[in-house]
Protein backbone atom coordinates (compact mmCIF):
# COMPACT_ATOMS: atom_id res chain seq x y z
CA UNK A 1 0.00 0.00 0.00
CA UNK A 2 2.75 2.39 1.02
CA UNK A 3 4.80 1.42 -2.02
CA UNK A 4 1.77 2.00 -4.26
CA UNK A 5 1.29 5.47 -2.82
CA UNK A 6 4.96 6.38 -3.30
CA UNK A 7 4.70 5.09 -6.89
CA UNK A 8 1.64 7.22 -7.60
CA UNK A 9 3.41 10.25 -6.15
CA UNK A 10 6.49 9.73 -8.34
CA UNK A 11 4.33 9.37 -11.48
CA UNK A 12 2.42 12.53 -10.57
CA UNK A 13 5.61 14.54 -10.06
CA UNK A 14 7.02 13.24 -13.38
CA UNK A 15 3.81 14.24 -15.16
CA UNK A 16 4.00 17.69 -13.61
CA UNK A 17 7.62 18.00 -14.79
CA UNK A 18 6.47 17.19 -18.32
CA UNK A 19 3.58 19.68 -18.54
CA UNK A 20 5.61 22.40 -20.34
CA UNK A 21 6.81 19.80 -22.88
CA UNK A 22 3.36 18.30 -23.47
CA UNK A 23 1.13 21.36 -23.35
CA UNK A 24 1.44 24.91 -24.55
CA UNK A 25 1.78 28.14 -22.60
CA UNK A 26 -1.91 28.00 -21.72
CA UNK A 27 -1.52 24.82 -19.67
CA UNK A 28 1.68 26.10 -18.12
CA UNK A 29 -0.17 29.20 -16.98
CA UNK A 30 -3.16 27.30 -15.62
CA UNK A 31 -1.06 24.77 -13.73
CA UNK A 32 1.19 27.40 -12.19
CA UNK A 33 -1.94 29.01 -10.74
CA UNK A 34 -3.18 25.61 -9.58
CA UNK A 35 0.10 25.15 -7.70
CA UNK A 36 -0.36 28.56 -6.07
CA UNK A 37 -3.83 27.52 -4.95
CA UNK A 38 -2.45 24.25 -3.59
CA UNK A 39 0.07 26.17 -1.46
CA UNK A 40 -2.71 28.41 -0.17
CA UNK A 41 -5.04 25.53 0.65
CA UNK A 42 -2.38 23.35 2.29
CA UNK A 43 -1.05 26.24 4.37
CA UNK A 44 -4.49 26.82 5.87
CA UNK A 45 -4.64 23.23 7.09
CA UNK A 46 -2.56 23.48 10.31
CA UNK A 47 -4.81 26.25 11.61
CA UNK A 48 -7.95 24.35 10.60
CA UNK A 49 -6.61 21.24 12.32
CA UNK A 50 -6.35 23.26 15.54
CA UNK A 51 -10.03 24.05 15.14
CA UNK A 52 -9.53 27.66 14.05
CA UNK A 53 -11.85 28.74 11.26
CA UNK A 54 -9.74 31.24 9.33
CA UNK A 55 -11.81 32.97 6.62
CA UNK A 56 -9.13 35.51 5.87
CA UNK A 57 -6.22 33.60 4.43
CA UNK A 58 -6.12 35.64 1.20
CA UNK A 59 -5.15 38.72 3.25
CA UNK A 60 -1.76 37.15 4.00
CA UNK A 61 -1.32 36.23 0.35
CA UNK A 62 -2.00 39.89 -0.44
CA UNK A 63 0.63 41.07 2.06
CA UNK A 64 3.23 38.71 0.58
CA UNK A 65 2.32 39.67 -2.97
CA UNK A 66 2.47 43.44 -2.45
CA UNK A 67 5.61 43.31 -0.31
CA UNK A 68 7.52 41.15 -2.77
CA UNK A 69 6.30 43.10 -5.80
CA UNK A 70 7.19 46.50 -4.32
CA UNK A 71 10.62 45.34 -3.18
CA UNK A 72 11.44 43.96 -6.63
CA UNK A 73 9.94 46.86 -8.53
CA UNK A 74 11.26 49.78 -6.48
CA UNK A 75 14.47 48.38 -5.03
CA UNK A 76 15.36 45.73 -7.63
CA UNK A 77 15.60 43.06 -4.98
CA UNK A 78 15.98 39.51 -6.32
CA UNK A 79 13.05 37.10 -6.09
CA UNK A 80 14.42 34.80 -3.39
CA UNK A 81 14.94 37.79 -1.06
CA UNK A 82 11.72 39.61 -1.90
CA UNK A 83 9.73 36.39 -1.53
CA UNK A 84 11.23 35.68 1.90
CA UNK A 85 10.61 39.26 2.99
CA UNK A 86 7.01 39.06 1.76
CA UNK A 87 6.43 35.75 3.55
CA UNK A 88 8.04 37.02 6.76
CA UNK A 89 6.00 40.22 6.63
CA UNK A 90 2.86 38.11 6.18
CA UNK A 91 3.87 36.14 9.27
CA UNK A 92 4.53 39.32 11.26
CA UNK A 93 1.14 40.71 10.26
CA UNK A 94 -0.25 37.30 11.26
CA UNK A 95 1.39 37.65 14.66
CA UNK A 96 -0.13 41.08 15.20
CA UNK A 97 -3.63 39.90 14.29
CA UNK A 98 -3.29 36.35 15.67
CA UNK A 99 -1.85 37.01 19.10
CA UNK A 100 -4.92 38.79 20.47
CA UNK A 101 -7.59 37.01 18.43
CA UNK A 102 -6.52 33.36 18.71
CA UNK A 103 -7.85 33.41 22.25
CA UNK A 104 -11.28 33.74 20.71
CA UNK A 105 -13.06 30.55 19.85
CA UNK A 106 -14.92 29.29 16.81
CA UNK A 107 -17.14 31.82 15.16
CA UNK A 108 -15.63 34.82 16.99
CA UNK A 109 -12.20 34.11 15.56
CA UNK A 110 -13.77 33.58 12.13
CA UNK A 111 -15.41 37.02 12.37
CA UNK A 112 -12.09 38.68 13.16
CA UNK A 113 -10.48 37.08 10.12
CA UNK A 114 -13.34 38.18 7.86
CA UNK A 115 -12.99 41.75 9.07
CA UNK A 116 -9.24 41.52 8.61
CA UNK A 117 -9.49 40.58 4.92
CA UNK A 118 -11.48 43.74 4.33
CA UNK A 119 -9.00 45.86 6.31
CA UNK A 120 -6.07 44.60 4.23
CA UNK A 121 -8.01 45.09 1.00
CA UNK A 122 -8.88 48.65 1.98
CA UNK A 123 -5.28 49.42 2.89
CA UNK A 124 -4.15 48.16 -0.53
CA UNK A 125 -6.92 50.20 -2.14
CA UNK A 126 -6.36 53.45 -0.25
CA UNK A 127 -2.57 53.62 0.13
CA UNK A 128 -2.34 54.93 -3.42
CA UNK A 129 1.23 56.34 -3.36
CA UNK A 130 2.57 52.88 -2.51
CA UNK A 131 0.15 50.38 -4.05
CA UNK A 132 -1.40 52.55 -6.80
CA UNK A 133 -4.77 51.67 -5.26
CA UNK A 134 -7.56 50.75 -7.66
CA UNK A 135 -5.42 51.47 -10.71
CA UNK A 136 -3.62 48.28 -9.79
CA UNK A 137 0.08 47.69 -9.37
CA UNK A 138 1.61 46.95 -12.76
CA UNK A 139 5.10 46.58 -14.14
CA UNK A 140 6.17 44.01 -11.57
CA UNK A 141 9.40 42.40 -12.81
CA UNK A 142 9.56 38.73 -13.74
CA UNK A 143 11.06 36.57 -11.02
CA UNK A 144 14.82 37.08 -10.83
CA UNK A 145 16.14 33.98 -9.13
CA UNK A 146 19.80 33.87 -8.05
CA UNK A 147 20.72 36.45 -10.69
CA UNK A 148 18.82 34.75 -13.51
CA UNK A 149 15.59 36.28 -14.77
CA UNK A 150 13.00 33.60 -15.47
CA UNK A 151 11.80 34.92 -18.81
CA UNK A 152 9.74 32.04 -20.14
CA UNK A 153 6.44 30.87 -18.75
CA UNK A 154 7.86 27.37 -18.58
CA UNK A 155 10.71 28.38 -16.27
CA UNK A 156 8.24 30.23 -14.02
CA UNK A 157 6.11 27.11 -14.03
CA UNK A 158 9.04 25.12 -12.67
CA UNK A 159 9.55 27.74 -9.97
CA UNK A 160 5.89 27.32 -8.93
CA UNK A 161 6.26 23.55 -8.94
CA UNK A 162 9.39 23.76 -6.80
CA UNK A 163 7.77 26.14 -4.32
CA UNK A 164 4.70 23.94 -4.04
CA UNK A 165 6.67 20.74 -3.52
CA UNK A 166 8.91 22.38 -0.92
CA UNK A 167 5.93 23.84 0.95
CA UNK A 168 4.10 20.53 0.91
CA UNK A 169 7.20 18.66 2.10
CA UNK A 170 7.66 21.01 5.06
CA UNK A 171 3.98 20.98 5.99
CA UNK A 172 3.85 17.21 5.65
CA UNK A 173 6.87 16.68 7.89
CA UNK A 174 5.38 18.97 10.51
CA UNK A 175 1.97 17.37 10.37
CA UNK A 176 3.34 13.86 10.74
CA UNK A 177 5.53 14.84 13.68
CA UNK A 178 4.55 15.34 17.31
CA UNK A 179 3.61 18.91 16.41
CA UNK A 180 0.91 17.64 14.05
CA UNK A 181 -0.37 15.33 16.75
CA UNK A 182 -0.64 18.29 19.12
CA UNK A 183 -2.55 20.31 16.49
CA UNK A 184 -5.00 17.43 16.07
CA UNK A 185 -5.37 17.09 19.83
CA UNK A 186 -6.22 20.79 20.20
CA UNK A 187 -8.84 20.47 17.45
CA UNK A 188 -10.40 17.42 19.08
CA UNK A 189 -10.44 18.37 22.78
CA UNK A 190 -8.55 21.50 23.74
CA UNK A 191 -9.37 21.17 27.45
CA UNK A 192 -7.83 17.71 27.55
CA UNK A 193 -4.76 18.93 25.64
CA UNK A 194 -4.36 21.70 28.22
CA UNK A 195 -4.69 19.23 31.05
CA UNK A 196 -1.73 17.32 29.61
CA UNK A 197 0.42 20.42 29.67
CA UNK A 198 -0.04 21.70 26.11
CA UNK A 199 0.17 25.48 25.86
CA UNK A 200 -2.69 25.69 23.41
CA UNK A 201 -2.42 29.44 22.80
CA UNK A 202 1.20 29.12 21.62
CA UNK A 203 0.52 26.07 19.45
CA UNK A 204 -2.48 27.68 17.78
CA UNK A 205 -0.38 30.76 17.10
CA UNK A 206 2.45 28.71 15.59
CA UNK A 207 0.03 26.84 13.30
CA UNK A 208 -1.51 30.15 12.26
CA UNK A 209 1.85 31.84 11.58
CA UNK A 210 3.04 28.92 9.47
CA UNK A 211 -0.07 29.37 7.35
CA UNK A 212 0.54 33.11 7.02
CA UNK A 213 4.16 32.53 5.98
CA UNK A 214 3.30 30.11 3.19
CA UNK A 215 0.36 32.23 2.04
CA UNK A 216 2.96 34.98 1.71
CA UNK A 217 5.13 32.65 -0.41
CA UNK A 218 2.15 31.92 -2.68
CA UNK A 219 1.43 35.64 -2.93
CA UNK A 220 5.00 36.49 -3.85
CA UNK A 221 5.03 33.96 -6.67
CA UNK A 222 1.65 35.14 -7.88
CA UNK A 223 2.81 38.76 -7.99
CA UNK A 224 5.85 38.04 -10.19
CA UNK A 225 3.95 35.57 -12.34
CA UNK A 226 0.82 37.61 -13.16
CA UNK A 227 2.83 40.87 -12.79
CA UNK A 228 -0.28 42.84 -11.95
CA UNK A 229 -1.92 43.22 -8.53
CA UNK A 230 -5.43 44.49 -8.00
CA UNK A 231 -6.69 44.86 -4.39
CA UNK A 232 -10.20 43.30 -4.76
CA UNK A 233 -8.65 40.10 -6.08
CA UNK A 234 -7.52 39.18 -2.57
CA UNK A 235 -10.90 39.81 -1.02
CA UNK A 236 -13.38 37.73 0.88
CA UNK A 237 -14.20 35.61 -2.18
CA UNK A 238 -10.68 34.25 -2.54
CA UNK A 239 -10.48 33.64 1.20
CA UNK A 240 -13.63 31.53 1.14
CA UNK A 241 -12.34 29.69 -1.92
CA UNK A 242 -9.24 28.63 0.05
CA UNK A 243 -11.51 27.34 2.80
CA UNK A 244 -13.73 25.56 0.26
CA UNK A 245 -10.65 23.79 -1.18
CA UNK A 246 -10.07 22.30 2.28
CA UNK A 247 -13.65 21.19 2.83
CA UNK A 248 -14.28 19.84 -0.67
CA UNK A 249 -10.95 18.02 -0.69
CA UNK A 250 -11.45 16.66 2.81
CA UNK A 251 -10.38 17.65 6.28
CA UNK A 252 -9.30 14.19 7.41
CA UNK A 253 -6.03 13.83 5.52
CA UNK A 254 -3.06 15.90 4.42
CA UNK A 255 -3.96 15.24 0.78
CA UNK A 256 -7.42 16.81 1.23
CA UNK A 257 -6.61 20.47 0.52
CA UNK A 258 -4.23 19.44 -2.29
CA UNK A 259 -6.91 17.40 -4.03
CA UNK A 260 -9.55 20.05 -3.34
CA UNK A 261 -7.45 22.91 -4.69
CA UNK A 262 -6.34 21.01 -7.79
CA UNK A 263 -9.81 19.66 -8.56
CA UNK A 264 -11.71 22.90 -8.06
CA UNK A 265 -9.22 25.20 -9.76
CA UNK A 266 -8.95 22.95 -12.80
CA UNK A 267 -12.68 22.38 -13.06
CA UNK A 268 -13.57 26.04 -12.57
CA UNK A 269 -10.99 27.15 -15.15
CA UNK A 270 -13.61 27.67 -17.92
CA UNK A 271 -15.55 30.04 -15.64
CA UNK A 272 -12.52 31.92 -14.27
CA UNK A 273 -13.26 35.57 -13.65
CA UNK A 274 -16.95 35.29 -14.49
CA UNK A 275 -19.88 35.27 -12.08
CA UNK A 276 -20.34 31.56 -12.80
CA UNK A 277 -17.17 30.78 -10.85
CA UNK A 278 -18.90 31.62 -7.56
CA UNK A 279 -21.95 29.56 -8.50
CA UNK A 280 -19.70 26.68 -9.44
CA UNK A 281 -17.91 26.81 -6.09
CA UNK A 282 -21.18 26.93 -4.18
CA UNK A 283 -22.55 23.93 -6.02
CA UNK A 284 -19.34 21.96 -5.52
CA UNK A 285 -19.41 22.73 -1.80
CA UNK A 286 -23.08 21.75 -1.48
CA UNK A 287 -22.67 18.51 -3.39
CA UNK A 288 -19.65 17.52 -1.30
CA UNK A 289 -21.39 18.24 2.00
CA UNK A 290 -24.42 16.25 0.87
CA UNK A 291 -22.77 13.24 -0.68
CA UNK A 292 -19.18 13.16 0.57
CA UNK A 293 -19.05 14.77 4.00
CA UNK A 294 -15.44 13.56 4.37
CA UNK A 295 -14.45 15.30 1.14
CA UNK A 296 -13.16 14.05 -2.21
CA UNK A 297 -10.39 12.03 -0.60
CA UNK A 298 -13.00 9.66 0.81
CA UNK A 299 -14.36 8.95 -2.68
CA UNK A 300 -12.15 5.90 -3.44
CA UNK A 301 -13.08 4.33 -0.11
CA UNK A 302 -16.77 5.03 -0.70
CA UNK A 303 -16.59 3.49 -4.18
CA UNK A 304 -14.81 0.39 -2.88
CA UNK A 305 -17.44 0.08 -0.16
CA UNK A 306 -20.19 0.36 -2.74
CA UNK A 307 -18.59 -2.26 -4.97
CA UNK A 308 -18.04 -4.60 -2.02
CA UNK A 309 -21.64 -4.19 -1.01
CA UNK A 310 -22.81 -4.95 -4.57
CA UNK A 311 -20.70 -8.05 -4.97
CA UNK A 312 -21.67 -9.22 -1.50
CA UNK A 313 -25.35 -8.93 -2.34
CA UNK A 314 -24.76 -10.71 -5.64
CA UNK A 315 -22.98 -13.64 -3.97
CA UNK A 316 -25.27 -14.12 -1.01
CA UNK A 317 -28.94 -13.88 -1.95
CA UNK A 318 -31.12 -12.29 0.70
CA UNK A 319 -32.92 -14.72 3.03
CA UNK A 320 -36.25 -13.78 1.50
CA UNK A 321 -35.20 -15.05 -1.95
CA UNK B 1 6.77 6.69 37.02
CA UNK B 2 10.12 5.11 37.80
CA UNK B 3 11.32 8.18 39.70
CA UNK B 4 8.22 8.23 41.80
CA UNK B 5 8.33 4.64 42.96
CA UNK B 6 8.44 4.52 46.70
CA UNK B 7 9.52 1.55 48.67
CA UNK B 8 6.51 -0.42 49.83
CA UNK B 9 7.76 -0.54 53.40
CA UNK B 10 7.84 3.21 53.80
CA UNK B 11 4.98 4.29 56.04
CA UNK B 12 2.39 6.36 54.33
CA UNK B 13 -0.70 8.25 55.34
CA UNK B 14 -1.55 11.48 57.04
CA UNK B 15 1.77 11.63 58.84
CA UNK B 16 3.75 12.39 55.66
CA UNK B 17 4.26 15.79 54.09
CA UNK B 18 1.36 17.95 52.97
CA UNK B 19 1.13 17.95 49.16
CA UNK B 20 -1.98 19.99 48.45
CA UNK B 21 -3.53 22.60 50.69
CA UNK B 22 -6.34 24.98 49.93
CA UNK B 23 -7.16 27.83 52.21
CA UNK B 24 -10.59 29.46 52.11
CA UNK B 25 -11.04 28.37 48.49
CA UNK B 26 -14.09 30.17 47.09
CA UNK B 27 -15.64 30.49 43.67
CA UNK B 28 -18.75 32.48 42.87
CA UNK B 29 -20.81 32.07 39.70
CA UNK B 30 -22.93 35.20 39.67
CA UNK B 31 -24.57 35.23 43.08
CA UNK B 32 -24.00 31.53 43.72
CA UNK B 33 -21.05 30.33 45.75
CA UNK B 34 -20.31 27.06 43.99
CA UNK B 35 -17.33 26.50 46.27
CA UNK B 36 -17.38 28.34 49.58
CA UNK B 37 -14.36 28.63 51.90
CA UNK B 38 -13.14 25.10 51.43
CA UNK B 39 -9.98 24.04 53.28
CA UNK B 40 -8.73 20.90 51.66
CA UNK B 41 -5.60 19.05 52.72
CA UNK B 42 -4.04 16.13 50.90
CA UNK B 43 -0.88 14.51 52.24
CA UNK B 44 1.67 12.75 50.09
CA UNK B 45 0.76 9.11 49.46
CA UNK B 46 -2.91 9.33 50.36
CA UNK B 47 -6.00 8.30 48.44
CA UNK B 48 -8.59 10.92 49.28
CA UNK B 49 -12.21 10.85 48.13
CA UNK B 50 -14.20 14.00 47.49
CA UNK B 51 -17.91 13.21 47.65
CA UNK B 52 -21.18 15.02 47.96
CA UNK B 53 -24.63 15.23 46.42
CA UNK B 54 -25.07 16.61 42.89
CA UNK B 55 -24.22 20.29 42.73
CA UNK B 56 -22.12 20.17 45.88
CA UNK B 57 -19.19 21.80 44.09
CA UNK B 58 -16.92 18.80 43.46
CA UNK B 59 -16.31 19.45 39.79
CA UNK B 60 -15.88 23.20 40.39
CA UNK B 61 -13.30 22.22 42.99
CA UNK B 62 -11.42 20.12 40.41
CA UNK B 63 -11.61 22.92 37.85
CA UNK B 64 -10.13 25.31 40.42
CA UNK B 65 -7.34 22.95 41.42
CA UNK B 66 -6.36 22.26 37.81
CA UNK B 67 -6.37 25.92 36.79
CA UNK B 68 -9.31 25.81 34.39
CA UNK B 69 -11.09 28.44 36.44
CA UNK B 70 -9.67 30.97 38.88
CA UNK B 71 -10.78 31.24 42.50
CA UNK B 72 -12.82 34.26 43.56
CA UNK B 73 -10.99 34.10 46.88
CA UNK B 74 -8.63 31.81 48.73
CA UNK B 75 -5.39 30.10 47.81
CA UNK B 76 -4.25 26.74 46.49
CA UNK B 77 -0.80 25.61 47.55
CA UNK B 78 0.83 22.66 45.87
CA UNK B 79 4.08 21.51 47.42
CA UNK B 80 4.29 24.84 49.20
CA UNK B 81 3.88 26.89 46.03
CA UNK B 82 0.84 29.07 45.39
CA UNK B 83 -0.70 27.77 42.16
CA UNK B 84 -4.09 29.49 42.36
CA UNK B 85 -3.31 31.92 39.52
CA UNK B 86 -1.65 29.48 37.12
CA UNK B 87 -3.10 28.36 33.81
CA UNK B 88 -3.90 24.66 33.22
CA UNK B 89 -0.73 23.77 31.32
CA UNK B 90 1.38 25.41 34.03
CA UNK B 91 -0.38 23.48 36.78
CA UNK B 92 0.34 20.20 34.99
CA UNK B 93 4.01 21.12 34.78
CA UNK B 94 4.17 21.13 38.58
CA UNK B 95 2.84 17.58 38.74
CA UNK B 96 -0.86 18.07 39.37
CA UNK B 97 -2.67 16.19 36.60
CA UNK B 98 -6.41 15.71 36.19
CA UNK B 99 -8.73 13.47 34.22
CA UNK B 100 -12.18 14.42 32.98
CA UNK B 101 -15.67 13.17 33.60
CA UNK B 102 -17.15 10.93 30.93
CA UNK B 103 -14.99 10.03 27.99
CA UNK B 104 -12.95 13.08 27.16
CA UNK B 105 -10.34 11.57 24.88
CA UNK B 106 -8.78 12.33 21.52
CA UNK B 107 -11.39 10.15 19.85
CA UNK B 108 -9.90 10.06 16.35
CA UNK B 109 -6.42 9.09 17.54
CA UNK B 110 -5.16 5.65 18.55
CA UNK B 111 -4.61 4.56 22.12
CA UNK B 112 -0.87 4.89 21.66
CA UNK B 113 -1.15 8.39 20.19
CA UNK B 114 -3.37 9.43 23.09
CA UNK B 115 -0.73 8.32 25.58
CA UNK B 116 2.05 9.91 23.50
CA UNK B 117 0.22 13.20 23.95
CA UNK B 118 0.19 12.54 27.67
CA UNK B 119 3.99 12.54 27.45
CA UNK B 120 3.87 16.04 26.03
CA UNK B 121 5.73 17.70 28.89
CA UNK B 122 8.49 15.12 28.88
CA UNK B 123 9.19 14.98 25.18
CA UNK B 124 12.00 16.73 23.42
CA UNK B 125 10.53 18.53 20.49
CA UNK B 126 11.60 21.25 18.13
CA UNK B 127 10.82 22.39 14.63
CA UNK B 128 14.20 21.08 13.49
CA UNK B 129 13.51 17.65 14.89
CA UNK B 130 10.08 17.64 13.27
CA UNK B 131 11.51 18.60 9.88
CA UNK B 132 14.62 16.48 9.70
CA UNK B 133 13.96 13.36 11.75
CA UNK B 134 13.04 10.28 9.80
CA UNK B 135 10.94 8.87 12.62
CA UNK B 136 7.53 10.26 13.58
CA UNK B 137 8.22 9.86 17.29
CA UNK B 138 11.42 9.15 19.22
CA UNK B 139 11.58 5.40 19.98
CA UNK B 140 12.04 6.01 23.71
CA UNK B 141 8.77 7.95 23.85
CA UNK B 142 6.94 5.19 22.03
CA UNK B 143 8.46 2.61 24.38
CA UNK B 144 7.48 4.70 27.39
CA UNK B 145 3.90 5.02 26.10
CA UNK B 146 3.67 1.28 25.54
CA UNK B 147 4.88 0.78 29.11
CA UNK B 148 2.05 2.94 30.43
CA UNK B 149 -0.47 1.08 28.27
CA UNK B 150 0.93 -2.22 29.58
CA UNK B 151 0.67 -0.99 33.18
CA UNK B 152 -2.97 0.02 32.73
CA UNK B 153 -3.85 -3.20 30.89
CA UNK B 154 -4.45 -1.57 27.53
CA UNK B 155 -1.44 -2.96 25.66
CA UNK B 156 -3.59 -4.84 23.16
CA UNK B 157 -5.58 -1.70 22.37
CA UNK B 158 -2.58 0.44 21.42
CA UNK B 159 -3.48 0.71 17.74
CA UNK B 160 -7.25 1.01 18.10
CA UNK B 161 -8.89 4.38 17.59
CA UNK B 162 -9.99 5.68 20.98
CA UNK B 163 -13.61 6.00 19.86
CA UNK B 164 -13.73 2.29 19.03
CA UNK B 165 -12.73 1.18 22.53
CA UNK B 166 -15.36 -0.10 24.95
CA UNK B 167 -16.51 2.42 27.55
CA UNK B 168 -14.49 0.93 30.42
CA UNK B 169 -11.28 0.95 28.39
CA UNK B 170 -11.89 4.53 27.30
CA UNK B 171 -12.02 5.61 30.93
CA UNK B 172 -8.81 3.72 31.74
CA UNK B 173 -7.14 5.30 28.70
CA UNK B 174 -7.96 8.68 30.24
CA UNK B 175 -6.08 7.61 33.37
CA UNK B 176 -3.19 6.23 31.29
CA UNK B 177 -2.74 9.59 29.56
CA UNK B 178 -2.68 11.38 32.90
CA UNK B 179 -0.10 8.88 34.17
CA UNK B 180 2.12 9.51 31.15
CA UNK B 181 2.33 13.13 32.29
CA UNK B 182 4.03 11.82 35.48
CA UNK B 183 1.78 13.26 38.16
CA UNK B 184 2.65 13.72 41.81
CA UNK B 185 -1.01 14.25 42.48
CA UNK B 186 -3.63 12.66 40.26
CA UNK B 187 -7.13 14.15 40.23
CA UNK B 188 -9.62 11.56 39.01
CA UNK B 189 -13.06 12.89 38.07
CA UNK B 190 -15.59 10.06 38.40
CA UNK B 191 -13.25 7.26 37.26
CA UNK B 192 -15.78 4.42 37.62
CA UNK B 193 -19.12 6.09 36.94
CA UNK B 194 -21.16 4.04 34.50
CA UNK B 195 -19.06 0.90 34.96
CA UNK B 196 -20.26 -2.49 36.09
CA UNK B 197 -19.07 -4.06 39.34
CA UNK B 198 -16.29 -6.03 37.68
CA UNK B 199 -14.89 -3.06 35.73
CA UNK B 200 -15.07 -0.64 38.65
CA UNK B 201 -13.30 -3.19 40.87
CA UNK B 202 -10.44 -3.39 38.39
CA UNK B 203 -10.14 0.38 38.08
CA UNK B 204 -10.09 0.86 41.84
CA UNK B 205 -7.39 -1.80 42.11
CA UNK B 206 -5.45 0.16 39.48
CA UNK B 207 -5.88 3.33 41.54
CA UNK B 208 -4.35 1.54 44.54
CA UNK B 209 -1.42 0.32 42.46
CA UNK B 210 -0.86 3.84 41.18
CA UNK B 211 -0.75 5.12 44.76
CA UNK B 212 1.60 2.32 45.78
CA UNK B 213 3.92 3.54 43.05
CA UNK B 214 4.08 6.89 44.77
CA UNK B 215 1.35 8.98 43.18
CA UNK B 216 -1.08 10.70 45.53
CA UNK B 217 -4.72 10.43 44.42
CA UNK B 218 -7.69 12.73 44.93
CA UNK B 219 -10.88 11.42 43.39
CA UNK B 220 -14.48 12.47 42.91
CA UNK B 221 -16.90 9.56 42.60
CA UNK B 222 -20.56 8.78 43.04
CA UNK B 223 -20.11 5.02 43.36
CA UNK B 224 -20.04 4.78 47.16
CA UNK B 225 -18.90 1.17 47.23
CA UNK B 226 -15.84 2.12 45.20
CA UNK B 227 -15.13 5.21 47.29
CA UNK B 228 -15.53 3.45 50.66
CA UNK B 229 -13.41 0.52 49.55
CA UNK B 230 -10.51 2.55 48.18
CA UNK B 231 -10.15 5.90 49.91
CA UNK B 232 -8.39 6.26 53.22
CA UNK B 233 -9.91 9.62 53.89
CA UNK B 234 -13.08 11.20 52.62
CA UNK B 235 -14.11 14.83 52.38
CA UNK B 236 -17.83 15.50 52.02
CA UNK B 237 -18.97 18.68 50.28
CA UNK B 238 -22.49 20.06 50.41
CA UNK B 239 -23.64 23.38 48.93
CA UNK B 240 -20.03 24.28 48.27
CA UNK B 241 -18.90 23.84 51.85
CA UNK B 242 -17.08 21.11 53.72
CA UNK B 243 -19.68 19.10 55.60
CA UNK B 244 -17.55 16.37 57.10
CA UNK B 245 -14.13 14.81 56.86
CA UNK B 246 -12.70 11.54 58.10
CA UNK B 247 -12.21 7.84 57.49
CA UNK B 248 -14.85 5.99 55.44
CA UNK B 249 -16.31 4.54 58.65
CA UNK B 250 -16.54 7.94 60.34
CA UNK B 251 -18.07 9.62 57.32
CA UNK B 252 -20.63 6.92 56.63
CA UNK B 253 -21.99 7.12 60.18
CA UNK B 254 -21.91 10.92 60.36
CA UNK B 255 -25.48 12.15 60.93
CA UNK B 256 -24.95 15.33 58.87
CA UNK B 257 -23.71 13.32 55.91
CA UNK B 258 -26.63 10.92 56.03
CA UNK B 259 -28.97 13.89 56.23
CA UNK B 260 -27.36 15.55 53.21
CA UNK B 261 -27.61 12.41 51.13
CA UNK B 262 -30.91 10.98 52.25
CA UNK B 263 -32.81 13.95 53.62
CA UNK B 264 -33.50 14.98 57.19
CA UNK B 265 -36.50 12.66 57.68
CA UNK B 266 -34.52 9.48 57.29
CA UNK B 267 -31.73 10.69 59.56
CA UNK B 268 -34.32 11.28 62.25
CA UNK B 269 -35.89 7.93 61.60
CA UNK B 270 -32.53 6.27 62.12
CA UNK B 271 -32.24 8.20 65.33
Amino acid sequence: MRRLRVGVLIVLVLLMLLVPQLGGDYYVHVFALVFTNVILAASLRPSLTCGQLNIGHSAFMSVGAYASALLAKNLAVSFEVSMLCGALLAAVVGLVIGYPSLRLRGVYFAMVTVAFVEVIRLIAQLWVPLTRGMSGLSGIPKPNLLGVTLVTKASQYYLALFLMLLTLLILWKLESSRLGLIWKSIGMADNLAQSLGVNIANHKLLAFLLGCFFAGVAGAFYAHFIRFLFPPEFGFLMATNILVYNYVGGRGHFAGPIVGAAFLSLLSEPFRGSAYETIFFSIAMLLTILFLPGGLITLPGKLAELRGWKSASAHSPSPAA
Amino acid sequence: MEERIRSQSEPRGVSSALLLETHGLTRHFGGLAAVNRVDLRVAEGEIVGLIGPNGAGKTTCFNLLSGFIRPTAGTIRFHGEDISRLRPHQVVKRGLVRTFQLTTLFQELTGLENVLLGLHLHSRRSLGRALFSRRRFPPDEVARSREVLEFTGLASQADQLARNLPHGHQRVLGIAMALAARPRLLLLDEPVTGMNLDESGRVMALVKTIRDRGVTVLLVEHNMKAVMGTCERIVVLNFGQTLAEGSPAEVSTNAKVIEAYLGAGLAHARG
